[in-house]
C-alpha cells in the first residue's frame, strides 16, 4: 500500500534525501520518497495506515522539530 | 509554516538584541559583560540549530549544515572570536530565513499556477442546489456549474449552451462551444451561461488532478543535471571537511601560522562545506520549468525530458489527428460526363441522411442537395440512394464493382467514386484538412535546429504525400501499421546522431512514442496508454505549443546549468579567497546561504516562457 503526507518544514533536498533514507530504514516500510519542492511525502508499506503514520511522524520528530507531516 | 514564522524571527530578532550591545562592550574590552551578552545571543539564535546538530548526532548522520555550523560558531568562541561566532550564527540564521521565504514563494507561484481544481461542486438533487466535497461525489451525479465557476469533475453536459474556457488545462485562449452532449473537464471554466451536467469520473480521475498528480510527481524523475549536482555534493562535503582538517592542523606543524588563524580559516572551510545551496539549485530550477510549462498545456512527466527534447535533430510526426484536424474535407474533383457541380449535388443528395465523416465532407462542399429516397448504407462501402428519378451509387471502388458499373481505367486512387443508374459519372478525392498552425510550427522548429522531419502515416498514399508536400516535410512513409512505425522509427533514430522526437495523438502511437527520445502525445490527457508511454504530453491539439516545448526546455536547461556553475564557482572561490584569509566567515556563510537565494531567484525565471520571435 502506499500511503502519502504532507511534510512542510524541511530546510532542503539534501535533508530531505537524508529524512528518507531514515524512514525506509524502519522495519514494515519498504519504500520512502520526499518531494523537497512539492512537500510530498510517500511511503510504500505493508503495515496498517495508523502504524505507518506513527513511525513517519516520529521519525520526522526526531529529525527536525520544524517538520510537520499531515496525512492527505 | 506558524513554527517557523513565530520561532525562526523571534530567535533571530533576541539574538541581534543581545549580540549589538555584547559586540560593543567587547570592542571596549568590557569583558566578561560582553562575554556573557554575546554566549546568551548565540545560545538563544542558535538553539534550533543546535537542537538539530544534536539530533542528527544521535541519528549517526551528522555532516549536515546544521552541525556544521554548531562546529563553526562554537569554535569561533573557542578560539576567542567571539562576535564573529555569534554573527555567523545570526548571518546563517538570516540567509536561512531569505532561503525559506524564497522557496515558498516559488512553491507558490507554482501551485496558484496549478490552483485548477475546485473543491466543491453543486450538486442537483430533486430540485434542490447543495454545495458537497468535490471528492465525494459519485459518478453519474447531476451538478450545477454556474458561468464564471471552475468545472469540478469530469462531466457531460445535459442542458443549457455556454462556452468553456479550457485555458487552465490547455493554455490555449480560444475558448470552445459546449452544449447537451459535451463532455467538459474539470478545471475549465465555464463561461456566459450555466450547464447542468452529468459526472463521468470521480475527483481522482478527473482531468485536473490527473494533471495536478503528472505535474507534482515529474519532479521525482530526476534529470542528469540534478544527479550530477547531488553526486558532486556527495564528495564535495566530505572533502572539503578533510581540507578544513588538513587547514587547521598542517599550517601550525611547519609554524606557517599560529594555531588561531588556521583553526579560524578551517571553521570558514566547514561553513563552506555545506551541500544545500548546491542540491537546492538545480531542482528548482527544473520545478519552475515543469510549472510554467504546465500553465501553457505542456505536461513533463520528469526532468529528464528536458535535455533530450532541447537537442532534437529528427522530428517524426504522426499524420492523422496530428499534423492534420482529424477531419476530413474535399480536395478534387474528377467528374467523368458530367460537369462537378452535378457530381457534387448528386453525391451530397445520396448522401443525405448518412453522419459518415466523407458524407459530411461531401455535404459540406455540395453547394445545394436534395432530400433522398430509399437509402441503402452498405457499412464500410458506401450508399445507394434514389436522388430524382436516377439511382445513385456513392462509395468505394468495391461497391461500384459490385453493382456491375465498369470503371475507367485512369480513376484517381484512394477517392470516393460515384455512378448514376449503374454508370460512372466521376469521383470525390477528399483529403484531411492541415492545421492552420502546422506549416509555422514546422519552420518554427526547423529553425530550432531540428534537421529533418517525418511523417509516418497509416494512411493511404496520396492523402500523406498532399500533406507532405504542403508542409515541406523531408520523408514520408504511407500505409504503415503500428509495427511498421516502430520499425521505421528504429531506423531514424539508430542512424542519427542527434535525439529523435515523435508526436502523436496516442492512440495507436504507444510503442513508438515510448521508443523515441522524445515522445510527445498531443491533445489531452485522456488515453492513459499514451500518458503512460509519452515523456511529455501536449494537452491542447495546437503545434505551436512543440517549438514552445523545445524553448522552454532549452531554457530550463540554461538555468540550471547557470546555477550549478554559479554554485559551484562560487563555493571554489571562497574556498581559496578563505584559505588566504581574505573575507572570512561571513563570505563563507554567503557562500551557502546567498548562494542558494540567488539560485532560487534565478529558477524562477524557468518559470517563464521565453517570447515567441517576431510574434
Amino acid at each position: 500500500m502506499k500511503f502519502k503526507f504532507n511534510v512542510t518544514g524541511i530546510d532542503c533536498p539534501n535533508c530531505a534525501g537524508k529524512l528518507a533514507r531514515q524512514i525506509e530504514g524502519k522495519e514494515g516500510i519498504d519504500s520512502c520518497q520526499i518531494n523537497f519542492i512539492s512537500e510530498r511525502l510517500t511511503v510504500e508499506s505493508g503495515l496498517a495506515a495508523e502504524e505507518v503514520a506513527a513511525i513517519v511522524e516520529k521519525e520526522c520528530r526526531a529529525f527536525s522539530k520544524d517538520i510537520e507531516v499531515t496525512k492527505r | 509554516m506558524k513554527k517557523l514564522l513565530l520561532g525562526e524571527p523571534f530567535r533571530i530578532a533576541a539574538g541581534l538584541v543581545l549580540f549589538i550591545p555584547g559586540a560593543v562592550l567587547h570592542f571596549l574590552n568590557i569583558d566578561i559583560p560582553a562575554l556573557i551578552l554575546l554566549s546568551l545571543a548565540l545560545l538563544i539564535s542558535g538553539s534550533g540549530v543546535f537542537l538539530d546538530a544534536l539530533r542528527g548526532i544521535r541519528r549517526l548522520d551528522f555532516l549536515d549544515e546544521k552541525f556544521l555550523m554548531c562546529i563553526a560558531s562554537i569554535g569561533a568562541f573557542v578560539i576567542g572570536e567571539y562576535v564573529e561566532g555569534v554573527a555567523v550564527m545570526l548571518f546563517f540564521l538570516v540567509g536561512e530565513y531569505f532561503e525559506h521565504r524564497a522557496v515558498g514563494r516559488s512553491r507558490n507561484a507554482i501551485k496558484t499556477l496549478l490552483d485548477i481544481c475546485p473543491d466543491t461542486a453543486t450538486v442537483l438533487s430533486d430540485g434542490e442546489e447543495c454545495v458537497i466535497d468535490a471528492e465525494d461525489v459519485e459518478v453519474g451525479t447531476v451538478i450545477l456549474v454556474r458561468a464564471g465557476e471552475r468545472v469540478p469533475l469530469d462531466s457531460v453536459v445535459e442542458s443549457g449552451t455556454a462556452e468553456l474556457d479550457t485555458s487552465a488545462l490547455t493554455g490555449e485562449h480560444l475558448p470552445r462551444r459546449i452544449e447537451p452532449g459535451s463532455l467538459i473537464e474539470s478545471g475549465c471554466v465555464v463561461i456566459g451561461g450555466a450547464v447542468v451536467c452529468r459526472t463521468v469520473h470521480t475527483l481522482e480521475q478527473s482531468s485536473a488532478t490527473r494533471i495536478l498528480e503528472l505535474v507534482e510527481s515529474a519532479e521525482e524523475r530526476k534529470s542528469r543535471e540534478e544527479s550530477f549536482i547531488t553526486k558532486f555534493s556527495r564528495y564535495y562535503t566530505p572533502a572539503v571537511i578533510v581540507l578544513a582538517i588538513l587547514m587547521a592542523a598542517v599550517p601550525p606543524i611547519f609554524n606557517l601560522l599560529p594555531l588561531r588563524d588556521s583553526v579560524y580559516r578551517a571553521l570558514s572551510f566547514l561553513v563552506v562545506s555545506c551541500p544545500c545551496a548546491l542540491v537546492i539549485s538545480v531542482p528548482m530550477a527544473f520545478f519552475g520549468g515543469i510549472g510554467g510549462a504546465a500553465s501553457r498545456g505542456i505536461l513533463y512527466k520528469g526532468g529528464n525530458t528536458f535535455s533530450a527534447i532541447s537537442r532534437i535533430e529528427n522530428a517524426v510526426f504522426d499524420k492523422t489527428g496530428t499534423l492534420t484536424r482529424g477531419e476530413l474535407s474535399v480536395s478534387a474533383l474528377h467528374p467523368c460526363g458530367v460537369d462537378e457541380e452535378e457530381l457534387l449535388y448528386l453525391a451530397a443528395s445520396a448522401e443525405f441522411g448518412s453522419t459518415h465523416p466523407i458524407a459530411e465532407a461531401i455535404k459540406r462542399a455540395a453547394r445545394s442537395r436534395s432530400r433522398s429516397q430509399d437509402i441503402e448504407e452498405i457499412g464500410g462501402a458506401g450508399v445507394v440512394a434514389t436522388v430524382g428519378d436516377a439511382r445513385v451509387a456513392v462509395g468505394t471502388e468495391k461497391l461500384l464493382l459490385s453493382l456491375d458499373v465498369a470503371l475507367p481505367d485512369d480513376v484517381p486512387a484512394g477517392a470516393v467514386y460515384v455512378a448514376r443508374d449503374g454508370v460512372y459519372i466521376g469521383a470525390i478525392t477528399l483529403f484531411d484538412t492541415v492545421k492552420d498552425e502546422a506549416r509555422e510550427a514546422l519552420q518554427e522548429l526547423r529553425a530550432l535546429g531540428v534537421k529533418r522531419t517525418y511523417i509516418l502515416s497509416g494512411d493511404n498514399e496520396a492523402a500523406v504525400r498532399s500533406v507532405s508536400e504542403e508542409l515541406g516535410i523531408d520523408e514520408y512513409r504511407a500505409e504503415l501499421t503500428p509495427e511498421g512505425k516502430f520499425e521505421l522509427l528504429e531506423h531514424i533514430i539508430d542512424s542519427s546522431s542527434g535525439a529523435t522526437l515523435f508526436v502523436g495523438d496516442g492512440i495507436n502511437d504507444a510503442p513508438s512514442l515510448a521508443r523515441a527520445d522524445v515522445g510527445i502525445a498531443m491533445g489531452g490527457v485522456g488515453s492513459d496508454s499514451a500518458i503512460e508511454a509519452a515523456d511529455a504530453v501536449i494537452v491542447s491539439d495546437n503545434l505551436s505549443r512543440l517549438p514552445d516545448t523545445v524553448r522552454g526546455a532549452r531554457r530550463t536547461l540554461t538555468i540550471a546549468k547557470e546555477n550549478i556553475v554559479f554554485a559551484i564557482s562560487v563555493k571554489l572561490l571562497v574556498l581559496l579567497l578563505v584559505s588566504f584569509d581574505i573575507g572570512g566567515m561571513w563570505l563563507a556563510v554567503f557562500a551557502d546561504v546567498g548562494v542558494a537565494v540567488i539560485a532560487i531567484l534565478n529558477a524562477m525565471r524557468a518559470m517563464k516562457l521565453p517570447s515567441r520571435k517576431n510574434k
